[in-house]
């Protein structure tokens, strides 16, 4: 997996490069626009790009729109520091993938790259959905688990539906909010572990094997304990 | 209700109390030219009548009686050209010569002179009344001669200069009422127009400015000095945010490694140091969200967020909050109940009126006790929209009421009992503000209320 880290502030490039190597990535780094840019669009092989906002030479939306105008589907993380005029929408309108608002826990960067990754592998419309005996049928709206069915919430069922595209992987809170509420908020409390405990009650309670667990300081997975 | 505002303003009772000290100077003045006026005037006729005296004694004194008696009678043959009118007595007041027919009943002042009025037939045989000032004199051998003026004229023109003064002070009042108010009208429209343009911008947007180019004179300068004085305050203000983000923005950084740094440690370490790690995480995560929280008031107090926004639906928000509290409300078996009318569309941010409504129900949710219970509430009163959110938890008192949107402000009782940076509320007072709106808390009796009102939109 190669990422290419354009990025022009070199404490923060080092800290993302050095986790994101540990974590198995092999990575690129570049600190000016112009050149970031043409890497990029030299290789097609990276599998994700993570691209700050403010860059010398050229900015990281003009990067971006390049990029698409050249048809280069790679999916990109922005980052960018907090403060700007509705960032977000300008940098997802650009192109980008995902956005993040510095400084970030790295958990939270790595487990959005992750969600790019496999956004990009299973991006083929599925009808079904898989974890060990859990099971859910995106075209009958049901869920079940070793033959029995589960009567969910709508927003249970987006949560539950979210968790198992991003099976195997770690789910923060924020991505939570930002992808089954789809606010983008500071919940400031635990609310979202009580909807977690909730979903949890109700798919893992009545089973030996335990899908959904907490990530420590990172937030949730739900994964086949079989696996791995 | 503009005939009131004028009435009482300050300009419109300066000028009528001008107007009315001007009239009584003026009133004065005019009194004075009277006095001296009348004054001269009687001097003038006691001057005349005392040299007619003179003249008809020293007539007497030279021809006797009848010499007297002819020179008043050429005097009369005159009429009206002489003014002068005469009586001569003898010892028992029997009329000798003369043109009044009797010795008449008179005032007599302490200085000798003599006043009374009488009806005289005029050439055209019109009777007037007429009054008269003269003196008396004995002129020897038992004779008495009483010499008269009148000044009738005099008492008509004083009479005629006494109404035009008074009319003409009633038309100056009237007038100058007329004008004060003019004048005040003029000058409170400006003076409301420059304090609505104020309340606006205390009410939110610092960048507003008085429009001057319509306005005049003193106003006009007071315009722009008060917009001088606002650029002064934004600059300064700005320079605070400036400093407060950089501190904010400059100490996250460090901070974010720090944590990091503590999360690899946790990776690598034996699992006894573990759990000893994990409680500097989190209060590393609790600075890094009270320095996220700062940024994001300081980003909602600049507006810049105003840019993006958008008509909404305040029911479907509100629908969603309340989704994702119902949860923490029902683990401590609070009555969670909401009444939302059918549509309420305003102008705004969804995430930050999100996250508005989420900080208060979650306040709501944490501050009541088990059993007790959390009210929401959308509706509309004419042209805005309100919610409100009801708890049963112990309240605000009414002195913290007022310090509670301040940034870091916790009150006392709460500190140690439930976590919390202090920001909540300040960041809910800034997205209302952002948002137009006005919030206010009151006493539910047992509990909070929080009421927050919105311009409605079509």
């Amino acid at each position: 997996m190669r990422i290419l880290l354009i990025e022009d502030d070199i404490s923060v490039a080092d800290y993302i490069g050095k986790g994101l190597r540990q974590s198995g990535y092999s990575v690129e780094h570049c600190a000016d626009g112009e050149q970031g840019l043409a890497l990029a669009q030299k290789s097609e092989e990276y599998d994700v790009l993570v691209v700050d906002r403010m860059l010398p030479n050229m900015d990281g939306l003009t990067i971006i729109q390049t990029l698409r105008a050249a048809d280069n589907k790679s999916p990109v993380l922005i980052l960018s520091a907090l403060g700007e005029v509705d960032d977000r929408v300008k940098g997802l309108k650009a192109g980008g993938d995902d956005y993040l608002v510095k400084p970030f826990a790295f958990v939270e960067l790595l487990a959005r790259i992750e969600a790019l990754l496999r956004r990009q592998k299973s991006s083929t419309s599925e009808t079904k959905l898989k974890v060990a005996d859990l099971e859910m049928d995106l075209l009958a709206h049901k869920v079940t688990r070793g033959g029995g069915g589960f009567n969910l919430q709508p927003r249970e069922y987006k949560l539950l539906e979210y968790l198992m595209k991003h099976a195997g992987q770690v789910v923060t809170r924020t991505m939570l909010l930002e992808n089954v509420w789809e606010y983008h908020f500071d919940p400031q409390t635990n609310v979202i572990d009580v909807h977690i405990s909730r979903l949890r009650q109700k798919i893992d309670k009545d089973f030996d094997q335990q899908l959904l667990s907490t990530v420590r300081g990172a937030g949730y997975m739900l994964r086949d304990p079989e696996i791995q | 209700m503009i005939i009131n505002k004028i009435l009482a303003s300050y300009t419109f009772r300066f000028l009528w109390a001008y107007v009315i000290g001007l009239s009584v100077s003026v009133l004065i003045v005019l009194m004075l030219v009277y006095a001296t006026y009348s004054y001269d005037y009687f001097k003038q006729l006691q001057g005349a009548v005392a040299d007619e005296i003179v003249a008809l004694e020293e007539v007497y004194e030279n021809t006797g009686f009848g010499g007297l008696e002819r020179f008043i009678g050429e005097k009369i043959e005159k009429g009206e050209l002489n003014r002068f009118y005469y009586l001569v007595v003898d010892q028992e007041k029997r009329k000798l010569a003369g043109n009044l027919d009797d010795w008449p009943i008179y005032r007599r002042y302490d200085d000798g002179w003599l006043e009374f009025h009488l009806e005289i037939l005029s050439w055209n045989d019109q009777k007037r009344e007429l009054r008269f000032i003269g003196r008396s004199e004995e002129i020897g051998d038992g004779y008495r001669m009483l010499v008269v003026h009148h000044h009738g004229e005099f008492r008509g023109y004083a009479e005629a200069i006494r109404g035009a003064l008074v009319r003409s002070m009633m038309v100056t009042i009237v007038l100058g009422t007329i004008g004060g108010a003019i004048v005040a009208g003029l000058s409170v429209r400006q003076i409301d127009r420059t304090n609505k343009t104020l309340q606006s911008i205390m009410s939110g947007d610092l960048s507003d400015r008085i429009e001057s180019a319509s306005m005049r004179g003193e106003h006009k300068e007071l315009a722009l000095n008060i917009n001088l004085m606002l650029d002064r305050i934004q600059q300064l203000m700005e320079g605070l945010r400036q400093v407060s983000d950089n501190i904010a923005h400059d100490l996250r950084t460090p901070l974010t490694r720090l944590r990091n740094q503590l999360s690899d440690m946790q990776d690598q370490a034996v699992s006894d140091r573990e759990d000893r790690v994990q409680p500097l995480i989190d209060e590393a995560d609790g600075l890094l969200s009270t320095f996220s929280s700062l940024l994001r008031i300081a980003q909602v107090e600049s507006g810049s967020r105003r840019a993006g926004f958008t008509r909404l639906d305040l029911r479907i928000i509100l629908l969603d909050v309340i989704e994702l509290y119902e949860p923490l409300a029902t683990d401590k078996a609070i009555k969670f109940v909401s009444s939302l009318q059918a549509e309420a569309f305003i102008n705004g941010d969804r995430d930050l009126l999100f996250q508005a409504f989420a900080n208060l129900i979650d306040n709501a949710v944490k501050y009541t006790p088990e059993n007790g219970c959390v009210n929401v509430e959308l509706g509309s009163v004419g042209e805005e929209a309100f919610v409100t959110v009801t708890d049963s938890g112990r309240g605000i008192s009414a002195v913290d009421q007022g310090k509670v949107f301040e940034r870091f402000y916790r009150v006392e009782a709460s500190r140690s009992l439930h976590p919390g940076n202090g920001l909540g509320l300040s960041l809910v007072s800034a997205v209302v503000k952002l948002h137009y709106g006005h919030i206010t808390l009151s006493d539910n009796q047992p509990g909070l209320r929080v009421e927050v009102r919105w311009p409605l939109v079509d």
